[in-house]
């Protein structure tokens, strides 16, 4: 025997024809026997003699593990290094652990049942398994059934072994030399793929070595970082005065606000009220007077108003004859430029509200000295 | 081969037997000579075609991300106090079709349901792209995308660490752990896929390709019984897992006090309507694939069928589903709540409430008659109604809830902008730009899984391994 071998290949096409046979080489006691199949035979394991896969004892192991791992780690970081009260809770209450200790736990046993699967148990990846280089591999993966007796020791004897195997109904039978060196694994392909790994590496580690040095730079947006605005005790150098937030033009009014009334109080005498004498418009006057006027002048207009005992100041009696002469433009430039103690209030006072005021004031005048023909208005 | 007459004394009636799951003769040969063969074919013109516009889809969607990337989430609709708009509506729509894969692939899988291992590895791919999609809406919704690594629990400089009493974390987790899951038990059910193509190939880089993803798989009856069993026990996890994922989903709404959200009925309201979009999607793609790729003896009509059950089966829990949250909106005595649910069938988004029932409960009703699964028209008609009803259920439940909540001052319509709907059409762009590629790259369908209901393929049982 010149050369070495690995395995005695029979080959069979069908899965009946595989079990019938494998009992039979079993007892020939040549060598190790192992089936080579398409697809998973029922009840092969059982005549092959395997014993049962340890994978369901391993992933109950490791789901546990995942199980004690996330919750060992959400309760110190949510626990013990960084307590949040959220929503009331106390920060060791386990309840809301309870999802993310379920995935992790899948997370852990999907890993040991797939990855122990083909890394331990069927010490996957191989790529020099004398199998894959026979001529049966062809028929293995498609629809034939293989039956090999491997070599224990170099004493086995091939031919003996073919003759059982043929002796078992195998239709082909192949001899697997043993391999002398890797058949997809050369040293020549080892060399290039660590040359190909090597230049990845370099090109991707200089890749991302570039993007992490420009990409903050590159930001993609960032508007709120490089806004055209003014910081904080910073001089601006758009305006001369080096101010950022420059005070209006003299003489600005708000929209709405707009003063008529800015001369004299005489001069506004000639003034006349824009608004009809509506309903609204008095409704309008009532509860801006309520709002801005009653507390001083009362709610009579006669200067007797809930404040001015506390305040100490002697408001106008609008029912006074001086006031009801006023025509309405001296009333308006009072209430936009105030007079004595009383202060503007055109700031908060629109024009309409004004002149509605001064619609109401005349109103409240002309009730507290009606005469007998405004009876005769009211009344019909 | 045997017959059933010699492995059973007393032959098994006909009509006991359990129809076949293929039509015609198929052998394990003829399998791989069928769907593995299609990756080394050259694709048809109308693939190139369909590529085209679903990368022009794409295209548009990318665009969409990148002005709005460059310009602020202001290119978007949402505004107070609808914050929550098409990025979790179309986030909640894609994760829900996902979850049809798995259920195919897992629960059916606990079930023995075997008809489900043809359809299975189309299926998990589209899980598998849908979450993919999924994913993009919160990533992009952040508003500084390139931030988004601080939604993970890591020591950091600034001290800080995430608040695991948020289901905004817990969804970070379950979509991650999602996807993870997915991607492995996807990847498990290639490997023997993959193996059978290296070895069939003559093309030198197809071959390499292949070896390195195969993982050298040889079909060891001793690695057999370690991958069954892995399978399994990923079948099981990945039961729980589906199950959670979208309760997850559902916490971001229920654990809040929205009037419309606050419901103890979220989660399995969301995980049924969850499977019942994603089997309607599933539904359209695969009568697509029977049609174009020659599969009609794998995929056959029964398959369509029992999906179309199954989507009839969904309909009726989402009918009562929505039944039910208008119980509890009246027996609350709660006028927020009543206002709520009237403004689902009453108010401005009406229209909405009134296109989420018609198509998610009363078109699907077709399908009790047993003429409507069997016409591709009518199946059709039905999952892309679904598909639409689906995505109007997201937009009654987030945009009908929070456009008028508790402060009526505060009240807005809202209205999505060109932009939104372009990243809309940019996901559906990417979900079929993969779903193509998957198609003419890899195995559509899992011809290991086939192989080992064939009939005679198992043992001692002569007819098949029903």
């Amino acid at each position: 025997m010149s050369k070495l071998s690995y395995a005695v290949l029979g080959l069979f096409d069908t899965p009946d024809a595989l079990m019938h046979a494998i009992p039979k080489v079993r007892a020939a006691k040549l060598g190790t026997v192992e089936a080579y199949t398409p697809y998973p035979i029922h009840g092969i394991d059982d005549a092959l003699g395997l014993r049962r896969s340890p994978l369901g004892g391993m992933v109950l192991v490791m789901g546990t593990l995942g199980a004690l791992t996330a919750f060992g780690f959400q309760y110190w970081i949510s626990a013990i290094d960084y307590p949040i009260i959220t929503g009331g809770k106390s920060a060791a209450s386990w309840e809301a652990f309870i999802p993310i200790m379920f995935e992790v736990t899948v997370l852990f046993a999907t890993f040991t049942a797939g990855l122990g699967m083909l890394l331990l148990l069927n010490r996957l990846p191989f790529f020099g398994h004398p199998v894959l280089s026979s001529k049966a591999i062809k028929g293995i993966t498609r629809d034939r059934y293989a039956l090999a007796l491997e070599a224990e020791s170099e004493a086995f004897d091939s031919a003996a072994a073919a003759q059982a195997l043929q002796a078992a109904g195998a239709v082909e039978v192949e001899i697997l030399p043993a391999p002398d060196r890797s058949p997809f694994l050369t040293s020549d392909y080892i060399l290039r793929t660590l040359g190909g790994i090597f230049v990845t590496c370099l090109v991707a580690g200089l890749g991302i070595y570039t993007l992490t040095k420009w990409f903050p730079l590159l930001a993609p947006m960032k508007y709120m970082q490089d806004q055209p605005r003014l910081n904080a005790q910073k001089a601006s150098t758009f305006f001369k005065d080096g101010r950022g937030m420059q005070p209006p033009v003299p003489g600005t009014v708000a929209r709405g606000y707009l003063p008529t009334a800015t001369g004299t109080q005489d001069a506004a005498a000639t003034l006349v009220n824009p608004l009809p004498r509506t309903k609204e418009v008095f409704a309008l006057g009532r509860k801006v007077y309520g709002n801005r006027c009653e507390v001083c002048h009362g709610a009579l207009a006669n200067g007797s108003g809930s404040l001015t005992a506390a305040y100490g100041a002697k408001p106008a009696n609008l029912q006074a004859q001086q006031f009801r002469d006023y025509p309405d433009g001296k009333l308006y430039w009072v209430i936009v430029n105030g007079k004595n103690a009383m202060p503007s209030h055109a700031p908060y006072l629109t024009e309409t509200q004004r002149w509605a005021v001064v619609h109401y004031v005349r109103a409240l005048q002309r009730a507290q000295n009606a005469k007998d023909e405004d009876l005769k208005v009211v009344a019909p | 081969m045997r017959t059933d007459a010699s492995v059973h004394a007393v032959p098994v009636p006909e009509g006991l037997l359990e129809p076949s799951l293929t039509v015609g003769k198929v052998t394990p040969g003829s399998l791989d000579d069928q769907v593995l063969a299609f990756p080394e074919t050259r694709p048809p013109k109308q693939w190139y075609l369909a590529l085209a516009v679903t990368l022009t889809a794409l295209g548009i969607g990318l665009a969409c991300i990148g002005y709005t990337f460059t310009t602020g989430i202001g290119a978007w609709g949402n505004s107070s106090p609808v914050f929550w708009a098409f990025d979790i509506i179309n986030f909640v729509f894609w994760v829900g079709i996902g979850h049809a894969g798995t259920l195919i692939s897992a629960i059916l899988f606990l079930f023995r349901k075997r008809w489900r291992n043809a359809i299975a590895r189309f299926a998990e791919a589209m899980t598998i792209f849908a979450v993919m999609c999924a994913v993009i809406f919160p990533l992009i919704h952040v508003g500084r995308p390139w931030l988004a690594y601080w939604l993970f629990p890591y020591p950091n400089q600034r001290a800080l660490w995430t608040n695991f009493r948020s289901p905004l974390l817990w969804d970070v987790f379950a979509v991650n752990t999602y996807f993870s899951v997915s991607l492995m038990f996807w990847y498990l059910g290639l490997i023997p896929d993959i193996a059978s193509m290296r070895d069939r190939t003559t093309s030198k880089l197809r071959k390499t390709i292949y070896t390195v993803l195969a993982l050298g798989w040889r079909g060891a009856a001793s690695h057999w019984q370690h991958y069954e069993k892995a399978y399994l026990l990923l079948a099981g996890l990945a039961t729980g897992l589906v199950l959670s994922v979208h309760s997850v989903v559902s916490f971001d709404f229920a654990t809040s006090v929205v009037p419309g959200w606050h419901m103890t009925i979220f989660p399995p309201y969301f995980v049924a309507g969850a499977i019942f979009a994603g089997f309607s999607m599933v539904v359209i793609v695969l009568v697509v694939v029977r049609e174009t790729m020659q599969l009609k003896n794998l995929i056959t009509m029964r398959h369509l069928d029992v999906m179309n059950k199954v989507i009839l089966a969904m309909s009726c829990i989402m009918g009562y589903s929505y039944m039910m949250e208008g119980f509890t909106a009246w027996y609350s005595m709660n006028e927020y709540l009543h206002h709520g649910f009237m403004n689902i069938i009453t108010g401005t988004y009406g229209w909405a409430g009134w296109i989420t029932i018609s198509c998610n409960i009363l078109i699907p009703q077709l399908l009790w008659f047993r003429k409507a699964r069997a016409s591709y028209f009518w199946m059709i008609f039905v999952a892309i109604g679904v598909t639409i009803g689906m995505w109007f259920e997201r937009f009654v439940i987030i945009v009908i809830s929070l456009h008028q909540d508790y402060l009526p001052s505060a009240w807005r319509i809202y209205k999505p902008t060109m932009i939104d709907f372009g990243i809309l059409l940019g996901t559906f762009g990417l979900f079929f730009t993969l779903v193509l590629i998957f198609a003419r790259v890899l195995p559509v369908i899992a011809t290991t899984e086939v192989k080992a209901i064939l009939p005679d393929a198992q043992p001692g049982h002569g007819g098949g391994h029903e």
